[in-house]
């Protein structure tokens, strides 16, 4: 009997230990999980403040902020193709259509129509390419000039991105002298801040002038781009960037994240600058990471000077397509917190991103909307703009 | 008592065709070969319809998995008759009553939200409307489908609640469809309610400048949850989603099938899914910071608050696919401890498999579902291919009797005398050896939540899942 009453004992202890083993985790979650106590356990920001040099000055000139022309076409193109995740070589636009219609592309049947006349007559490889792509006028192009002054006086300089139509962006190059520039060798190195069309796939423009410039890519890129890199007449080796800091030259480097982009894209490079006196300045292609990521990163990772973010120029990435979502907004709210003293922004940005930091009093550089730059709000093409 | 007199899932009991786990296996391949093979027709982008981005096959879903559980479990099959329920073949009955309830989804997607709602009511349901105002036909697609969407969400959550926390009452007596339209209505107009309070701020944000003079904008939760988006909502509803299932499936409805008073059953029922959920909700959310860091307000992606709150919601649906696979092809497994040990062996085992699941995905639905790789694409929402494949469970199991693997036979009268003592339970009764237990389990549980979250550090700085 009293065995008996101890098995019941113990096959009660075991239920109830049980049901508050399960009990007790949940309340515990509930409990503790959204606590001060809770957030009081995290690690502080350990700041491992990598030193990459000082430079005087920067100043960018934006060659074209206009990717593209006509936002409901690309959006649309992207729409019939299947929508965001549609691998950008089978869209069927210019240079890379194959002529079978939205979404049907292929790299190997675009490329070989015009592979031939890679980089030396781009003229009759966009002629070609027209025929064959969905909205051929559509294409244009991210790309600018960045001259870094040194403290001794000395001007370097370097190139972000290549853009995206042949014609636009062999005329912005001729426009901005960039032409002459790469013949001279001028310009030190061309960074590609990640493998979309209107960043990457003007390479050809760039080789025309300078197939030997040092190229830096991220190591995201498709075997397609690394493909296209080489058919488009490039005779050197690019850099694959797998670090996640890179110093370029006294106080620049080139930042690499790791994020997943829309249509099939992987990874973005970016640019730091320490500008001596002011602080850091923080220069993107697109921006994909975010820019309060990209701060976060360089306030944890880089050492600049008055531990101050001094400036920001580029695409922000927020509103590419005129569209909304709240957490943007969490974006403009909060990026008053970071100081920056300078906001160059432009293509991906969105127009209704710069109004809303205007409005927000945000220090927004203002441009001069030429050259079919469509906003006063931003640094357009041809505009320019120095830090430091 | 007889079959006719409870719900024809009630009234059925599945029994495999074969012995062992060869149902089970057989079921599970031909479920991922149909997952699989409907993915590529109708989510895939690279498949043929493409409906992944923007939001349309994550609307679809959605509404979907709300047909299937109001023709099920709230309307009871209803028109169609039992005796069809029970002679039809499963394959004919799984086509139709899919059939059935895909029109059904149109016709309150299309006809209900774009056509009445978006004309006459709220603009931002018809994306015509939209688009007529100047915004792209991508987004204005996007947005309309994220709010239907979005108020499946709350219904998916709200509709079981219903019938497994509330058991119905106060209409449980009532034929059908009287029933199933009074209950319909009445979740419908909760999640209305629910609706409003949680996602009607987040759609006015969207749109410039803020909709202040029609919704609260800044929105009340933004403080709380360091974000304007309603993601912080999505979080915790897609967490009562979760755990009204388990409550409903590997927990047996225990522990409060234990209170014997019908009205105090149902409301803790009700309250507590809702308490349990959100206490998954914070932890899900803190184990994110645990892993990555901190949020940033404001950034994007793996770091920003709104992204994170959404994946708690994503996570949570990791944990019913586990789950439903237990007790609709594994019978439940364990049964032979008593029904608390049970719980808690399935709710760790599932737990644990949800992990397993989660991780797989994260690996590989790159590669195989066309979505992108990565965690916080703006576009990669593991919701879809997981609703979607829950959708398919269902049709097996609610529309098809488990076919192949297992077949539908009439409950005996003590089977189903055994089934509607279950709504109390009485197997376990408090006595000294309970308390004693629970509070050492009570114990044994919060250093088991802190033995986690300790890990969850390591677990981040050690562990790559994506490379």
């Amino acid at each position: 009997m009293s065995t008996n009453r101890n098995n019941i004992s113990r096959r009660d202890f075991v239920k109830g230990a049980a049901t508050g083993l399960v009990a007790g985790t949940f309340a515990s979650m509930g409990m503790y999980s959204y606590s001060p106590w809770a957030y009081s356990r995290l690690p502080k920001t350990q700041r491992n403040q990598q030193d990459f040099g000082t430079c005087r000055s920067v100043r960018v000139t934006n060659i074209s902020e206009t990717s593209w022309f006509n936002n409901a076409h690309l959006i649309g193109d992207i729409h019939e193709a299947g929508g965001l995740l549609v691998n950008q070589y089978t869209l069927n636009w210019a240079p890379l259509a194959n002529g079978k219609g939205s979404g049907k592309g292929s790299y190997e049947e675009g490329i070989s129509t015009i592979k031939d006349l890679l980089p030396h007559d781009l003229e009759k490889a966009w002629e070609i390419q027209k025929k064959l792509s969905l909205h051929p006028e559509n294409p244009g192009g991210y790309s600018c000039l960045l001259e870094v002054e040194a403290l001794d006086g000395t001007v370097r300089k370097f190139l972000l991105d290549t853009g995206w139509s042949y014609e636009w962006m062999d005329s912005c190059f001729k426009r901005e002298g960039i032409d002459q520039m790469l013949r001279d060798q001028e310009i030190e190195a061309l960074f590609i801040s990640h493998e979309h069309w209107d960043h990457f796939w003007g390479l050809p423009v760039t080789m025309k002038y300078d197939n030997r410039i040092p190229l830096y890519v991220h190591d995201g890129f498709y075997k397609e781009g690394l493909q296209y890199i080489k058919d488009s007449g490039y005779k050197g080796e690019p850099v694959i960037v797998n670090k996640p800091v890179t110093q370029i030259a006294p106080g620049m480097a080139l930042l690499k994240f790791d994020v997943p982009i829309i249509n099939r894209v992987f990874g973005e490079t970016s640019l730091a600058f320490n500008i001596k006196d002011k602080g850091l300045v923080l220069v993107s292609g697109c921006n994909h990471q975010g820019i309060l990521q990209f701060a976060d990163f360089a306030f944890t990772n880089l050492k600049y000077d008055n531990d101050k973010f001094y400036g920001i120029y580029g695409g922000l990435h927020i509103s590419p397509f005129e569209d909304w979502d709240p957490k943007y907004d969490d974006l403009v709210i909060a990026l008053g917190q970071w100081g920056f003293e300078l906001i160059g922004c432009n293509h991906c940005t969105g127009h209704l991103t710069a109004k809303k930091f205007v409005e927000a009093g945000y220090p927004v550089v203002r441009g001069t909307a030429r050259f079919r730059s469509a906003s006063e709000d931003y640094l357009g093409n041809g505009d320019k703009i120095t830090f430091g | 008592m007889d079959n006719s007199s409870v719900s024809y899932l009630e009234s059925r009991k599945l029994v495999k065709r074969w012995n062992g786990p060869i149902p089970a296996l057989v079921n599970t391949f031909l479920i991922l070969a149909f997952f699989y093979a409907t993915w590529w027709i109708f989510q895939d982008p690279r498949g043929l319809m493409r409906m992944y981005t923007p939001y349309v096959g994550y609307m679809v879903c959605r509404w979907l998995l709300i047909l299937f559980i109001w023709l099920a479990y709230i309307f009871d099959f209803w028109p169609f008759k039992r005796s069809w329920l029970n002679k039809t073949h499963p394959l004919i009955k799984g086509a139709v009553l899919t059939l059935v309830s895909v029109a059904a989804m149109i016709i309150l997607m299309k006809g209900f939200f774009v056509e009445i709602l978006g004309n006459f009511g709220i603009a931002y349901f018809n994306p015509d409307r939209l688009m007529a105002m100047g915004i792209t036909e991508f987004y204005a697609i996007e947005y309309a489908a994220e709010a239907i969407m979005m108020f499946a969400a709350i219904a998916s959550w709200l509709s079981p609640s219903w019938v497994v926390a509330c058991e119905n009452a106060p209409w449980q007596k009532l034929g059908q469809p009287a029933r199933g339209i009074t209950i319909v209505l009445v979740t419908f107009f909760l999640s209305m309610i629910v609706y409003f309070v949680t996602m009607h701020s987040h759609m006015a944000i969207l749109f410039y400048p803020w909709q202040k003079f029609t919704a609260i904008c800044p929105p009340y939760w933004e403080e709380f949850a360091n974000t304007v988006s309603g993601n912080f909502h999505i979080a915790w509803i897609m967490c009562c989603t979760v755990v009204v299932w388990l409550y409903e499936t590997i927990w047996e409805r225990y522990p409060f099938n234990l209170i014997k008073h019908d009205g105090l059953r149902r409301v803790t029922s009700f309250f507590g899914i809702i308490a349990i959920a959100v206490a998954l909700c914070f932890f899900l959310f803190y184990a994110q910071d645990l892993v990555w860091g901190s949020t940033i307000r404001g950034t994007r992606r793996l770091m920003a608050p709104d992204w994170r709150w959404l994946h708690v919601g994503e996570m949570a649906i990791f944990w019913l696919v586990p789950t439903l696979f237990l007790n609709f092809y594994c019978n439940n497994w364990p049964n032979k401890f008593s029904r608390p040990v049970n719980v808690c062996i399935r709710t760790l085992l599932t737990a644990a498999l949800a992990v397993v699941v989660y991780v797989i995905y994260y690996k590989t639905s790159h590669l195989f579902l066309g979505t992108q790789k990565g965690f916080s694409h703006p576009q990669q929402f593991p919701m879809i291919p997981m609703i979607w494949l829950i959708n398919i469970f269902l049709i097996n199991v609610w529309f098809m009797d488990g076919w192949p693997g297992w077949k539908a036979v009439q409950k005996t009268e003590a089977e189903l005398e055994n089934h509607q003592n279950e709504v109390v339970a009485s197997d376990v009764k408090w006595t000294q050896g309970i308390a004693k237990g629970l509070g050492i389990g009570l114990v044994a549980g919060a250093l088991l939540y802190f033995a986690i979250i300790k890990a969850l550090p390591w677990v981040g700085a050690n562990i790559t899942i994506i490379k």
